[in-house]
């Protein structure tokens, strides 16, 4: 037997793994699945009846789940420090950053600016669309640290507010 | 056929039309050409072609929206004709000239065709002329808001802003009342310009409760011209199409005839030769009124081939060789109801943000009535540099309900890990009440899908059941029945033993 603890959403999944006479059965909480392999990635698994075919696939510490056409991130506990990469930056709505890495084609805030939330604050050009992207908290525009035509990348906020309680 | 239409073509484009162009040429027993930028050195495109190219760095500027480049490797590989697939250099009437001035052929319309229709102010002048009907608005680009202002008064709000140059959804804005128009114009330039390398856009009346219906024709040298029925492309986010189908609920025999008829007459007032579509929007009272004409294979044009059992790939090749349209063309009918969902690489979940990432698990979904027409494998990175399109799914069902329920199957059935797509969007469209309904209209997804919330919790558990089995430590090889339990080659970044032990 194994087991597996996962982060997911927010909260702590443990999995108890055993060989069975089908696959695996796999207990997590209250519920358990037998489940199958049946490719490289794929699973066969009965939900109330239905068989679903599930994908999963673990990289750097991430599992990557698609049930039914629901994509799902899984992390391990262990190696999770931040949750990084793009678009979970939203622990810090005092900081704004590109959702993907672009091209700023418009910037609607200066310094000393309010905004409100969902308020668009720059737009940035990637795939050749233009994404807006919003304010997630009302605030005073601290620093913009990018102009139009920068690129920019995800690691660095465009825009920095201090938050208005 | 005994003579080959052509020796060998260059395809220049990428990802899934690439492949798509390749395969057809393949049917014909024509070699093919890809040419590829740096980033695209292990793409299925340059995999699958006899021989690969390569143009340049990855930005298309510097290779696939280079002319120069292209037009040599064609000519180096010793290739008769040039394919452009659809974007890039499809609708850049200068690429055909130069494929000319080099002695190829271009399998697309003449330049002077591809030029007018290209322009999408010049062609509704020449089309109002032609008798064909028009949604009321500006009758020239103009740079002076002024003009749009008036304009938009008299149309009467709201109002669109669409790229001369345009196509594919880039440099078009709603604007529903005045104080919005000076941003979207701008915007709508800015955008137009990227996109276009044209900043010049126009305005014309926004028709609400409007279906996006297109007819798909076909002209060959000699003076034939037919039109191969409707596609409705209703479903679209951001002026882009995610869901087309065909036939369209909104038709009956005599509007199709009527449309079909109006399609034909527009080609052949451009002097159209090759394939080539006519969109429309239809009101809903069945008014219908010409949008422009698309000079270049469309990415939706599977459906039709699904429903009229043709191949508009090898069709657009024979015509290009100087054949007279196939004789089936005259006389063909519509078999069956057809889907195509598009697979972009954007976050369905969070307002269709792009999505970049590395391919780490991809199965394509198979049986009766499935097609995939795809530009990916397992590894591809998919990176800023292009378009986000990695596939397209297809399905061929007896009637619509059996094609919704056979897409909604296909697309769980498909499946992709690594990269974030809108799949879980296309299938919560698929089983509206509204989309089964057959109320689909050019605001849909505004209508119907801004309230939408995924419940991810109640998968929570399967998840995690599922997920464990990709631990390394969680699973041996299953020596029982011949079956391995392998996890994805992409988790073993170690070495990983066969036959470890479960008990740890």
């Amino acid at each position: 037997m194994s087991k597996h603890e996962f982060l997911i959403g927010g909260q702590t999944v443990s999995a108890e793994v055993e060989k069975n006479a089908e696959g695996y059965l796999v207990k997590t909480g209250e519920s358990q699945f037998t489940v199958v392999p049946i490719a490289d990635g794929l699973f066969s698994v009965s939900v109330d009846g239905h068989r679903k075919t599930v994908a999963a696939v673990t990289c750097n510490g991430s599992t990557y789940v698609d049930i039914d056409s629901v994509l799902l991130e899984l992390r391990e506990p262990s190696q999770d420090g931040v949750a990084g990469g793009a678009g979970d930056h939203a622990e810090a709505p005092d900081k704004i950053f590109a959702p993907m890495p672009g091209k700023i084609v418009k910037l609607m805030v200066a310094v000393g600016d309010t905004v409100e939330p969902k308020q668009q604050v720059v737009i940035v050009e990637a795939m050749k669309m233009e994404n807006p992207v919003v304010a997630k908290a009302k605030g005073r525009v601290k620093a913009v640290n990018f102009a139009v035509g920068d690129q920019v990348s995800t690691e660095k906020p465009i825009v920095e507010l201090e938050l208005e309680k | 056929m005994t003579d080959k239409l052509f020796n060998k073509i260059l395809v220049a484009n990428r990802s899934e039309i690439a492949v798509r162009v390749i395969n057809a040429c393949r049917v014909l027993g024509i070699k093919s050409v890809a040419v590829y930028s740096e980033a695209d050195k292990n793409s299925k495109h340059r995999l699958l072609a006899d021989e690969a190219v390569l143009i340049g760095p990855p930005p298309p500027r510097q290779s696939y929206l280079d002319i120069d480049k292209i037009i040599k490797a064609a000519k180096d590989a010793g290739c008769e004709a040039i394919h452009p697939g659809y974007g890039f250099l499809a609708e850049n009437s200068a690429f055909p000239r130069a494929c000319e001035q080099a002695g190829l052929v271009f399998v697309g319309p003449p330049p002077d065709a591809m030029l007018l229709m290209g322009n999408k102010v010049e062609s509704r002048v020449k089309m109002a002329d032609a008798g064909v009907p028009l949604i009321p608005g500006m009758t020239a680009s103009a740079d002076d808001p002024e003009v749009f202002r008036k304009a938009a008064d008299k149309a009467g709000y709201p109002v669109m802003i669409k790229a001369a140059a345009g196509g594919g959804g880039k440099g078009m804005r709603i604007v529903h009342d005045p104080s919005g128009l000076k941003d979207a114009l701008e915007a709508a330039q800015r955008e137009a310009l990227n996109a276009f390398n044209d900043d010049s856009v126009y305005l014309e009346k926004y028709i609400a409760n409007a279906r996006h219906i297109e007819f798909q024709v076909l002209a060959d040298m000699h003076g034939n011209c037919v039109h191969v029925f409707e596609r409705e492309c209703s479903i679209q986010r951001r002026h882009q199409k995610i869901i087309e189908e065909t036939p369209s609920v909104a038709l009956d025999d005599k509007l199709r005839k009527r449309m079909g008829d109006v399609a034909v007459a527009v080609a052949k007032a451009a002097g159209y030769v090759n394939a080539g579509t006519v969109e429309f929007l239809v009101d809903d009272k069945g008014g219908f009124y010409f949008l422009e004409m698309n000079t270049r294979i469309q990415v939706e044009h599977p459906i039709t081939e699904m429903v009229t059992g043709t191949d508009l790939v090898v069709e657009q090749i024979r015509i290009a060789a100087g054949q007279r349209l196939s004789e089936p063309f005259f006389h063909l009918t519509q078999r069956g109801h057809a889907i195509e969902c598009r697979i972009y690489a954007e976050d369905g979940e969070n307002n269709f943000l792009p999505s970049t990432g590395k391919v780490l698990h991809y199965t394509e979904p198979a049986g009766p009535g499935i097609r995939v027409d795809s530009g990916i494998t397992l590894g591809s990175e998919i990176t800023i540099d292009y378009d986000p399109i990695l596939a397209k799914l297809i399905v061929h069902a007896p009637d619509r309900p059996n094609a919704i329920r056979k897409m909604i199957d296909a697309l769980h059935n498909y499946k992709i890990l690594g990269v974030k797509t809108s799949k879980k969007f296309m299938v919560d469209v698929l089983q509206h009440p509204e989309f089964a309904g057959g109320r689909t209209f050019t605001n849909f997804i505004p209508q119907h899908m801004t309230d939408r919330t995924v419940d991810g919790n109640s998968h929570h558990a399967l998840a995690a059941a599922v997920a464990s089995l990709t631990q390394r430590r969680a699973v041996a090889v299953d020596t029982g029945d011949g079956r391995s339990a392998i996890p994805s080659p992409w988790e073993s970044l170690g070495a990983w033993q066969i036959g470890e032990s479960i008990h740890e």
